[in-house]
């Protein structure tokens, strides 16, 4: 039945769905995962490397972290290409906010505007839809560090802690249960209270082990991005090196090891 | 009247032994009236580009804003940053972009190339680029800076030195323009880093 209204982005099914949108989310989680978690003093992104060949030249420092501009930057997950004129789009737009206010633009503005270009693609003109999913990582004045997710669809949504990419799922319910939780004092009333920037790290790696399931975790399958503030209250963008990623993941490691003693 | 003369500005860049400086007034006129002492007209980039924007003031600070813009997208594109010729090709093109509604802003570039050397340009209002060795000059006294800096340039003078002269040409220019002056603002660019000092001249 889906036949006769899937291969037209703009045109609802009678189920009242957009499968071309659909099939783009299907796209998605092919692709390698990434993990976000917002932490009390800043944001972590891990993503999994995948290295397709060993020939591969690599052309810029990440195929996964882009920088947006000085307080905001994003991780990918899908078709690389499509993202590359997202990231583009959102770069112009921090670009041109900042020149017109003189000011930087507000995280959720700038993913608001990548996201209304997405939606114009599953509305408009007949053009298949962008099949990439973000996740945004910014720091502005008003709303301090914040994590955004967005779809082909154009909708996106804040998070304290999200995964994308492939089995995701899996990913997130072990978020569920260990995020709020992995710090060392919870408050008194039960609440969650959301880790540092190292327990978030630690997190994170702990999530793509999950999902990396089959694979053995190793510090050139993973990159891991730290965005935090210097003390001059300037953004920091930071892809650890090989070492600092290989000192977390050992951390990871002692901690499940001496968890299944107890 | 000319549209270049409303603000004024005066400003040189010198190349130095593995360093470059670059000077400027300090004063922003309406005309006659002068309406501050502390206007900037000298910009830094990137620690390897400073740009002097002289002429009408509104321009000067229009184009820092649109070579700020031009700059960023230019570092997050290619995750590097922008050596001064590369800039000062950049500031031409904007510049004839306008051709038939231009900037009114006769710019300086002066900076280290990434073997450290120094890079000096200059440029009309509508980007016609000129690359020197030695100096380049701008603004509403360039009679009396050409004068100075033909006269007190010496190549291959150390950091301390090139400030001396770069000072020293300063103000001895803009003391005969009544639309330039009020004090003046020194920048010395080494790959170590950049010393900067306002220098105390006529206030009139």
């Amino acid at each position: 039945m889906a036949r006769r209204y899937d291969s037209s982005t703009t045109t609802f099914s009678p189920e009242g769905r957009l499968h071309q949108v659909e099939y783009a989310i299907e796209a998605i989680n092919n692709a390698g995962t990434c993990v976000g978690i917002l932490a009390r003093d800043g944001i972590v992104m891990a993503s999994e490397r995948r290295i397709t060949s060993g020939l591969l030249a690599p052309a810029k420092t990440s195929e996964k972290t882009y920088k947006l501009c000085p307080h905001a930057a994003c991780n990918v997950a899908g078709l690389t290409a499509d993202a590359n004129i997202l990231i583009d789009q959102a770069r112009l737009r921090a670009g041109r906010y900042h020149y017109q206010y003189q000011e930087p633009i507000p995280v959720e503005q700038l993913v608001e505007h990548v996201c209304n270009y997405k939606q114009s693609y599953t509305q408009y003109g007949g053009l298949r839809p962008f099949g990439v999913a973000f996740l945004f990582a910014g720091y502005d004045e008003k709303h301090g560090f914040q994590l955004y997710q967005s779809d082909p669809s154009g909708n996106y949504s804040g998070w304290k802690a999200t995964v994308i990419g492939a089995n995701n799922q899996a990913g997130k319910s072990l978020l569920k249960s260990e995020y709020g939780s992995s710090s060392a004092e919870m408050a008194d009333e039960g609440e969650e209270t959301s880790p540092d920037v190292a327990g978030a790290l630690r997190l994170a790696v702990k999530v793509l082990n999950k999902t990396m399931d089959g694979t053995a975790a190793a510090a050139e399958k993973m990159e891991l991005f730290t965005m935090t503030l210097d003390e001059s209250s300037e953004v920091v963008h930071h892809i650890l090196t090989q070492k600092e990623a290989q000192e977390v993941i050992d951390q990871v490691e002692a901690e499940t090891a001496s968890a299944g003693d107890s | 009247m000319s549209i270049l003369e409303y603000n004024g500005a005066a400003m040189i860049a010198m190349a130095g032994k593995d360093c470059v400086g670059i000077a400027a007034d300090r004063r922003l006129g309406i005309q006659a009236q002068t309406v501050s002492t502390d206007f900037t007209k000298v910009f830094k980039m990137n620690d390897n580009i400073h740009v002097g924007l002289g002429g009408l003031a509104t321009d000067v600070q229009t184009l820092h804003n649109v070579l700020k813009f031009r700059m960023g997208l230019y570092e997050l594109r290619e995750e590097r940053e922008m050596t001064p010729q590369v800039f000062s090709h950049l500031l031409s093109t904007l510049l004839y972009e306008k051709r038939f509604g231009p900037y009114f802003v006769e710019p300086i570039v002066a900076g280290l190339d990434d073997k450290n050397k120094p890079f000096l340009s200059s440029m009309d209002l509508i980007g016609a680029p000129v690359q020197t060795k030695d100096f380049v000059v701008s603004g509403t006294c360039t009679g009396n800076l050409y004068g100075m800096c033909e006269t007190l340039y010496k190549p291959d003078l150390e950091a301390d030195a090139l400030f001396e002269t770069l000072a020293q040409a300063l103000l001895a220019s803009v003391d005969r323009d009544a639309l330039s002056g009020w004090g003046g603002v020194v920048h010395i660019i080494t790959k170590d880093g950049v010393t900067t000092r306002e220098l105390k001249g006529r206030q009139d």
